[in-house]
């Protein structure tokens, strides 16, 4: 496979959207950009199943144009592309919102293919400032996020990059010197990590855009940019020959997935429509995803990227799905909430079963996912009979294939293990050279340190008495209705009377003329000589000093 | 003649023929055309003459003519900043060169460093700004057109003159004086009243990171320094002018265009400021790593302002659109492909 | 002692600038520091760059006399603060180019700082454009008398482009604020 190949998978969607722009193409033209980008990923992964690199020379901050494919890449290129390839076929879009999700797609893929960490963060931050302005585009007065937190995330990035330049000579993943990812400088990619997939406990903009009345961008945002976090913690393994400098981030940040699990299932208990229950599955499976990969465990890894795995389906599968009752939604609620025996149910547990296996406090870790988990099944039955919600226009929605994906993540849940050995176990590999001799099992089982998860003979049983017990259930026993929730977020009241506070905070009357900005920007602008006077005679005390 | 002044004198010139080829209104642009020809002028006998000294004397006709032509400040207020900025230099020149003490050579680089925030127009010897001035008798045209070359020229020119500890004089002062400018322009971008006067202290804003990253001396801070300077001339200059030209519509809020401009004015990646930033940052880690995240944290100023400025824009129209294509595109190729800017400066 | 003297003399000039607000007063103290800065560039550059920053200021008070109040009005009532400073700056000029530097051309390096020092502070605390330019036109001589302390590759053309300077500041014409220009 020649080295310039690893260039199909951004320059397709790229040229695909000069196409639209020029000839203001539609569904045809981004299908084949989008469809052409995770083709051409996988045609050029597969029949060599090892890193392909091509370096193109300098491009002047320090980095050389350094593009690769390997695992890691292929698992997060098709976690972007597939669903947006899914939603750019099927929903229809202006040109302009076309051009705009292709050269997102091809920013997307641009971070996942770099070979460096600055490379990473530019593309990463146009990926990021194509995803705002297309969803301002679309809805200005949607929700939407907050430009200055993304890139934020971004810039700390490029400050990890260039403080490994600086300090060990390059940024490139493969050739960084260990001993240069110190404690100080994994806190900003940790920082980084999280900004740019804005895993917080409280409802963020991965919950936010799918509130929104359209789903066309949010779906697209939510598909190229909210992997990208999980992407920067998965390679800063690889960054540190297989871990973290320190077992501290492994618990803070699993405990902070924990948060985000438990945070996002609570709203979904409380949601008041399926919307709003649903808006927070993928922030939701982000928070079990970010505890599996920060275990720090080949295994848990694993299971953090089959995870992210699913929700990118599901970001698909959501976003085509109607507002209205019927089966989909039902499909989709039992995907989400990962019922036996979905690739969600195995993810889970093979996640749950290597925090145990890691031991100690990490153990407890796990132990608080089951619970979370539980929660979320709890959740997801209340949320069968919750109105739907409004909004989505007919025309983007399509039940059938929605249902169909959300299905389908259900089904694949006796092929784990198939899907573990040729995606995720791969990507593992790559990033913890070391430890990957512990990942073992073959296409029917997963092997762990402790036991084997037989992942076909225990599963298949499950999937048939599922498929039965769905035939003999009546839809119509749901009756769809305003439903309370299972029990109050204190969070809420918190956070209104903390505004109530911060809004009635006022500096007293006698203190109002200290600083008058309008009096200071008046001075400053005034050009007067006894100012510029000072400030020279300021300048030569300082420079004396 | 510095390869960075020569390059910085073509991002003028560019700006120039960018601004005579897509002006809409005939008349202003034949003006802006031969006052900006003669700015331009006088620009290059700034870069081409053999010393300093001459530099300065060019600089000190450059500003009487542009006091000269008129405009709505009075003749005395559009000749004081331009005066002061010489005599500090020239000063500043003195005692860089008298033989004495090592802090005559520091009262030097005071000199000089002052000297470049005023011919500039940067804080606190900021030019008097009325909104509705034209262009070229403006603080604009010092801002955004002949500030870029003369302050090349500037750094230049100092490093032959200083001692080296004196440089180093200079490179704080150029630091503080950046961060001072980074951090109010930024924040006047976005809260000050009149959106001329926004776009003004945008400017002001890309100077300080100018400055600070003159002041970082490594080549790093030059090669930053560069693309903010391209940015300045081939960014902000002609979208200020589109702002300008249209002032009086009605902007079409929140369309692709006013988001896409603001990313550009904001230093979003895949544009020219957030290379300039990037490098920035790398020579900031060389240089003292708690510079570098202030400085980062400066850089998020940045957003609120660039929204507001891009939000003012209207949609272009005739040549406009083209203006405006080739203005983006050519900042978001030289953001991702920066090599051939920096290699043509032999950065 | 020339050069003490051409130093007096550029003093006396840049004096005379900042105390008259008169044309003719105003091309004298042009004319006169014109003079004491073409002597200290005889001593450090020769006669050709003397020869162009006398002419330069020659040419400067020549153009002062078109325009600008009528008469000498030299030192008018209200002026002793002006004194002071002229005063005042010969005192620091005194200091910095005889105690604080060491080496030759301590009368060069006094004629800068007092052209340096009293021609911008005139343009600051002044609005009347005659007055402002006679400054300019010394802020120019003396600018280019001090390169005499830079690299010497240049001279005489650092002398020329300061008596070019001075003798347009002496001749330009100064248009009224307008707001339809470009």
């Amino acid at each position: 496979m020649p080295s310039f190949a690893v260039v199909a998978p951004i320059a397709i969607p790229l040229l695909a959207a000069a196409a639209v722009a020029a000839f203001r193409l539609g569904r045809v033209a981004a299908a084949v950009g989008a469809w052409g980008s995770a083709i051409a990923l996988v045609a050029v992964w597969l029949p060599v199943r090892s890193s392909l690199e091509l370096i193109l020379g300098q491009l002047g901050y320090g980095s050389s144009l350094d593009l690769r494919i390997d695992a890691v890449t292929f698992a997060f290129g098709l976690m972007i592309t597939i669903p947006a390839a899914v939603l750019l076929t099927l929903q229809p879009r202006a040109w302009q919102e076309t051009a705009l999700s292709l050269l997102g797609v091809a920013a997307a893929m641009s971070a996942v293919e770099a070979g460096g960490v600055v490379l990473t963060a530019i593309a990463g931050s146009t990926a990021a400032t194509l995803a705002l302005v297309y969803l301002q585009t679309e809805d200005p007065g949607a929700p939407r996020p907050t430009w200055g937190l993304l890139l934020a995330g971004w810039l700390a990035l490029a400050w990890v990059g260039v403080i490994l330049q600086v300090g060990g000579g390059t940024a490139v993943y493969t050739a960084v010197p260990v001993s240069t990812v110190t404690v100080p400088v994994f806190i900003v990619l940790a920082a980084s990590a999280v900004l740019v997939s804005c895993l917080f406990p409280w409802r963020a903009w991965p919950a936010q855009l799918w509130t929104r009345p359209s789903l066309r961008a949010a779906g697209i945002t939510v598909a190229t940019l909210y992997p990208l976090g999980f992407y920067i913690l998965v390679r800063a393994y690889e960054l540190g020959a297989g871990r973290y400098p320190s077992i501290a981030f492994n618990v803070l940040l699993a405990l902070t997935g924990v948060a985000i699990a438990v945070a996002c299932a609570a709203r979904a208990q409380a949601a008041p429509s399926r919307r709003e229950f649903f808006a927070e599955v993928v922030p939701g499976f982000g928070g079990f995803a970010l505890t599996a990969i920060a275990l720090g465990t080949p295994l848990s890894l694993v299971s953090g990227l089959v995870t992210l795995a699913s929700a990118s389906a599901l970001v698909a599968c959501l976003a085509l799905l109607p507002d209205r009752a019927g089966v989909a939604p039902l499909v989709a609620i039992a995907a989400a909430i990962g019922l036996p025996p979905g690739i969600v149910f195995a993810s889970r547990v093979i996640g749950i079963e290597a925090a145990f296996e890691a031991g100690e406090l990490i153990g407890l870790i796990g132990l608080a996912g089951a619970a979370v988990w539980a929660l979320w099944v709890v959740a997801g039955a209340r949320a069968t009979g919750l109105p739907g919600g409004r909004g989505h226009p007919l025309v983007e929605t399509f039940p059938r294939v929605s249902t169909a994906i959300a299905a389908g993540t259900v089904v694949a849940g006796p092929a784990v293990a198939v899907f573990q050995l040729g995606f995720a176990n791969p990507a593992a590999a790559e990033v913890m050279e070391s430890a990957a001799g512990s990942l073992a099992g073959g296409a029917t089982s997963v092997a762990t340190e402790s036991s084997v998860l037989p992942a076909v003979t225990l599963l298949v049983p499950l999937l048939l008495v599922a498929a039965i017990a769905y035939v003999g259930t009546s839809m119509k026993a749901i009756q769809t209705q305003a439903r309370p929730a299972i029990f109050p977020l204190p969070a809420r009241e918190w956070l209104r009377q903390a505004r109530a506070l911060v809004s009635s905070l006022a500096v007293p009357d006698q203190y109002r003329t200290i600083l008058n900005v309008g009096e200071l920007e008046a001075a400053a602008t005034g050009a007067r000589p006894w100012l510029w006077l000072t400030a020279l005679v300021a300048l030569g005390f300082a420079v004396t000093r | 003649m510095p390869p960075e002044s020569v390059e910085v004198l073509v991002f003028a010139a560019v700006a120039l023929v960018l601004t005579a080829v897509f002006a809409e209104p005939a008349s202003p642009r034949r003006g802006l055309v031969v006052k900006g020809g003669v700015g331009l002028a006088g620009s290059a006998a700034i870069v081409t003459v053999p010393t300093f000294d001459i530099a300065l004397l060019v600089l000190l006709m450059v500003g009487f003519l542009q006091a000269v032509i008129g405009g709505v400040r009075p003749f005395e207020v559009r000749l004081r900043p331009v005066v002061l900025a010489v005599a500090l230099t020239a000063a500043g020149l003195v005692f860089a060169r008298a033989t004495g003490p090592e802090v005559l050579a520091r009262f030097g680089a005071v000199g000089l460093g002052a000297g470049l925030a005023a011919m500039i127009g940067l804080l606190p010897y900021i030019h008097v700004f009325e909104g509705d001035e034209p262009v070229a008798p403006s603080p604009f045209a010092w801002l955004a057109f002949l500030g870029p070359v003369v302050a090349t020229v500037f750094v230049a020119r100092t490093q032959q003159e200083l001692t080296a500890d004196a440089w180093a004089a200079f490179g704080a002062i150029l630091i503080g004086l950046g961060f001072l400018n980074l951090v109010w322009g930024s924040l006047a971008t976005w809260l000050a009243t009149s959106t001329a006067a926004a776009w003004r202290y945008s400017f002001i804003a890309d100077w300080g990171l100018a400055l600070c990253a003159f002041g970082l001396t490594v080549i790093d801070g030059r090669r930053a320094a560069l693309l903010v300077l391209f940015s300045v001339t081939l960014c902000r200059l002609p979208l200020y002018l589109l702002w300008r030209h249209a002032a009086g519509e009605r902007p079409v809020k929140d369309r692709p265009v006013n988001l896409v401009v603001a990313a550009a004015l904001a230093g979003s990646a895949p544009f020219a400021g957030f290379a300039a930033r990037l490098l920035l940052l790398r020579a900031a880690t060389q240089v003292f790593w708690p510079l570098a995240l202030v400085l980062a944290l400066g850089m998020l100023l940045w957003l609120p302002g660039s929204l507001r400025l891009g939000r003012g824009v209207a949609l272009p129209r005739g040549r406009q659109v083209a203006a405006v294509v080739v203005v983006l595109a050519v900042n978001a190729a030289a953001g991702l492909y920066p090599l051939p800017l920096l290699s043509a400066a032999r950065l | 002692m020339l050069e003490a003297s051409a130093g007096f003399i550029a003093w006396l000039g840049a004096s005379l600038v900042v105390v008259a607000d008169g044309r003719r007063g105003l091309a004298l103290g042009v004319a006169t520091s014109a003079l004491g800065m073409a002597g200290i560039a005889w001593q450090a550059a020769g006669p050709a760059a003397a020869l162009a920053l006398a002419a330069g200021g020659a040419l400067a008070a020549a153009g002062r006399l078109r325009s600008g109040a009528p008469g000498w009005r030299i030192a008018p009532p209200g002026s002793t603060p002006r004194i002071v400073l002229c005063i005042g700056a010969a005192l620091v000029a005194s200091w910095v180019g005889l105690v604080v530097t060491s080496g030759g051309g301590a009368g060069l390096r006094f004629a800068a700082v007092v052209a340096l020092v009293l021609a911008p502070a005139r343009i600051l605390w002044s609005d009347d454009p005659d007055v402002q330019l006679s400054a300019v036109a010394v802020l120019a001589l003396g600018a280019g008398a001090a390169s005499a302390m830079g690299p010497s590759t240049a001279q005489p053309w650092s002398y020329v482009a300061a008596g070019l300077v001075a003798a347009a500041a002496g001749w330009l014409p100064v248009r009224p604020e307008v707001r339809d220009a470009a």
